[in-house]
């Protein structure tokens, strides 16, 4: 008997064990969730009396009219940050010996850790559905049609992947699921650091400063561009290069840390 | 062609801060169809051994093959001709029995249909077939080693390693996992396992390396390393320090533990009056006095100075199960 030689049904086997893990957690999954629901529900609630109608006309008009599609971004910024989960999935193998386990049997390396990014990535992908799918219940309305929706996920999926790779490192490099798990506190720099609440141009100071720096920024400004103001393709553009090298830096990283952890000693 | 081949391996792990030579010299040869036991206490050097040996770390120097392949080169080959089992190699806690067994076959190259069916074999092969759907985090420590062995012989390898496969388990399951790699030896599989059970390596293993400090110090089949200690063992006991050092230097060629000299002679029951009248002569009181025959843990004594830590509280397969 010889193992299964194509890498792609490795990975699909893994990833699917992995699914079972996911599945089998389901308290696990929620918090991040509930979180990014609590941010759309709660400043929704919060400002949208003063940022959404009530402001048409006045300098404040920046949601024009519809604060759910200006806030709805955070949440999915919030959501998309799911994906670091993918980390803690790979460094739980690592600590419990499952990961010795697979090194132990003529299957890819890689297999082994793109099993736990597939279902990060997927994950990103439902938690972000999800809160769109709350957000457009609660009244979201893309300028630029349904397709805003598609737009905002695939930005959610990158940024998302980003974490992901982001985590894995962290992780690796750790060696500990509590270490991949301490690293997802970036969330709070990344996210508060940013036109979180109001557009850049209203940011003052060191925030406005640290916003320029913070590719969240980016990501929030390009998701907000198709949900409130129509098509510009600067924007969006910024926004997927934003996303594109932040996921491009983290998932190098991954990569080498795993291919540290793979090599024998 | 023997099963495994070992010559001169050594493993250095360098760091920043200092170099540890875990495997100082180890060589040894297992034939095909043999159960052969790495025993030696924890530290010595045993599972850094099988690690370097099922391709798991490198080896700094020495060579070593399974079946004729060379593990360092050539470690994705030798990869298929192995069944692994270490002490810490997990198992995922959150899937069923039958999911992991489903999963590994498939691993393995089993068609869905062929693994379900192999998955039902091995079930039935390691006992576990009624708790087949339950998650694994509710089997007991037995039962999680059995799943651990099954697991490792899903692609019938022609070599398994096992790594202290009995460790922390009680007597009855460690007497079924036992039973289950004789079977296994009698159905030509190699294996080579690790213990600090001595008596796990005499009921087990046809020939036994006892590996100290890194080093092979002594090989053989369990009667051959007993018969080189040669004879019998008197054992005397001492109640006060003063007889016990006055008594070493009566008697010679003795191996000191805790208030006792142990001596090891032909005949050694038709000799104990005379070492008694020498003993009483000269003022010693001896509080007792025997002698059997040597066991692996005189073996042990003998060769490296000192007994295997434990081994006389493990647990045998004769005491009560339910302990």
């Amino acid at each position: 008997m010889e193992s299964n030689r194509s890498f792609l049904v490795q990975l699909q086997i893994l990833t699917k064990r992995m699914v079972f893990r996911v599945i089998r957690r389901p308290l696990a999954e929620l918090p991040n969730l509930i979180i990014s629901a609590f941010f759309l529900f709660v400043y929704d609630g919060a400002l949208g009396g003063v940022f959404g109608g009530a402001a048409s006309g006045t300098p404040f008009d920046f949601a024009k009219g519809n604060f759910v599609n200006f806030i709805l971004p955070v949440s999915i910024v919030s959501a998309s940050l799911s994906g670091a989960a993918s980390g803690i999935y790979l460094v739980e193998d690592i600590e419990s010996g499952v990961f010795k386990r697979y090194q132990s049997m003529p299957i890819s390396r890689w297999a082994i850790i793109l099993a736990p990014m597939n279902v990060g990535a997927f994950r990103v992908l439902v938690q972000s559905s999800l809160i769109l799918g709350i957000g457009k219940f609660i009244g979201a309305d893309p300028a630029v049609g349904n397709i805003g929706f598609l737009i905002v996920l695939s930005l959610a999926f990158i940024w998302g992947m980003g974490f992901a790779g982001y985590s894995v490192a962290a992780g690796v490099k750790s060696g500990s699921s509590q270490g991949a798990q301490a690293a997802t506190f970036l969330f709070f720099p990344a996210i508060f650091l940013a036109p979180t609440f109001v557009p850049r141009e209203a940011l003052k100071g060191w925030l406005e400063t640290a916003a320029a720096y913070n590719p969240t920024t980016y990501v929030i400004e390009s998701m907000r561009s198709v949900m409130v103001d129509g098509w510009e393709l600067e924007v969006l553009f910024r926004g997927y290069l934003s996303a594109g090298i932040f996921a491009a830096i983290t998932l190098t990283f991954a990569v080498i840390s795993a291919r540290k952890a793979t090599e024998k000693a | 062609m023997l099963a495994v081949d070992v010559k001169n391996i050594k493993k250095t792990f360098i760091s920043k801060k200092d170099t540890v030579e875990a495997v100082k010299d180890v060589s040894f040869q297992v034939k095909q169809g043999e159960i052969f036991g790495l025993l030696g206490p924890n530290g010595a050097g045993k599972s850094t051994t099988i690690l370097m040996l099922t391709t798991l770390l490198s080896i700094t120097e020495g060579n070593a093959s399974i079946l004729g392949i060379d593990v360092a080169t050539k470690d994705k080959e030798v990869r298929e001709k192995i069944g692994v089992a270490l002490q810490d190699t997990g198992i995922d806690n959150l899937l069923t029995g039958r999911e992991l067994f489903f999963t590994t076959c498939r691993l393995w190259g089993y068609s869905k249909k062929d693994s379900e069916v192999r998955t039902n074999e091995l079930l039935n092969l390691v006992g576990l077939i009624e708790a087949a759907d339950r998650r694994v985090k509710t089997y007991s420590g037995g039962m999680k080693r059995r799943l651990d062995l099954g697991l490792s012989l899903v692609h019938s390898p022609e070599v398994l390693f096992l790594d202290e496969p009995t460790t922390g388990l009680d007597p009855g399951s460690r007497r079924v996992l036992w039973d289950e790699i004789k079977r296994l030896r009698d159905n030509g599989v190699t294996v080579i396992l690790t213990t600090q059970y001595l008596e796990e390596a005499d009921e087990l293993a046809d020939r036994i390396a006892i590996i100290n400090e890194g080093l092979v110090v002594a090989e053989g089949t369990s009667d051959e390393l007993k018969a080189s200690i040669g004879g019998d063992v008197i054992t005397f006991a001492f109640d006060s320090d003063d007889d016990l050092e006055n008594a070493k230097n009566i008697l010679s060629n003795t191996v000191q533990e805790k208030n006792e000299l142990r001596l090891t002679v032909e005949d050694g029951a038709s000799k104990i009056p005379g070492y008694l009248k020498d003993l009483t002569g000269q003022g010693v009181e001896v509080s007792s006095v025997s002698a059997n025959k040597p066991t692996l843990d005189d073996v042990f004594l003998e060769v490296t100075g000192y007994r295997l830590e434990g081994s006389e509280e493990s647990p045998t397969p004769d005491e009560e199960s339910d302990r």
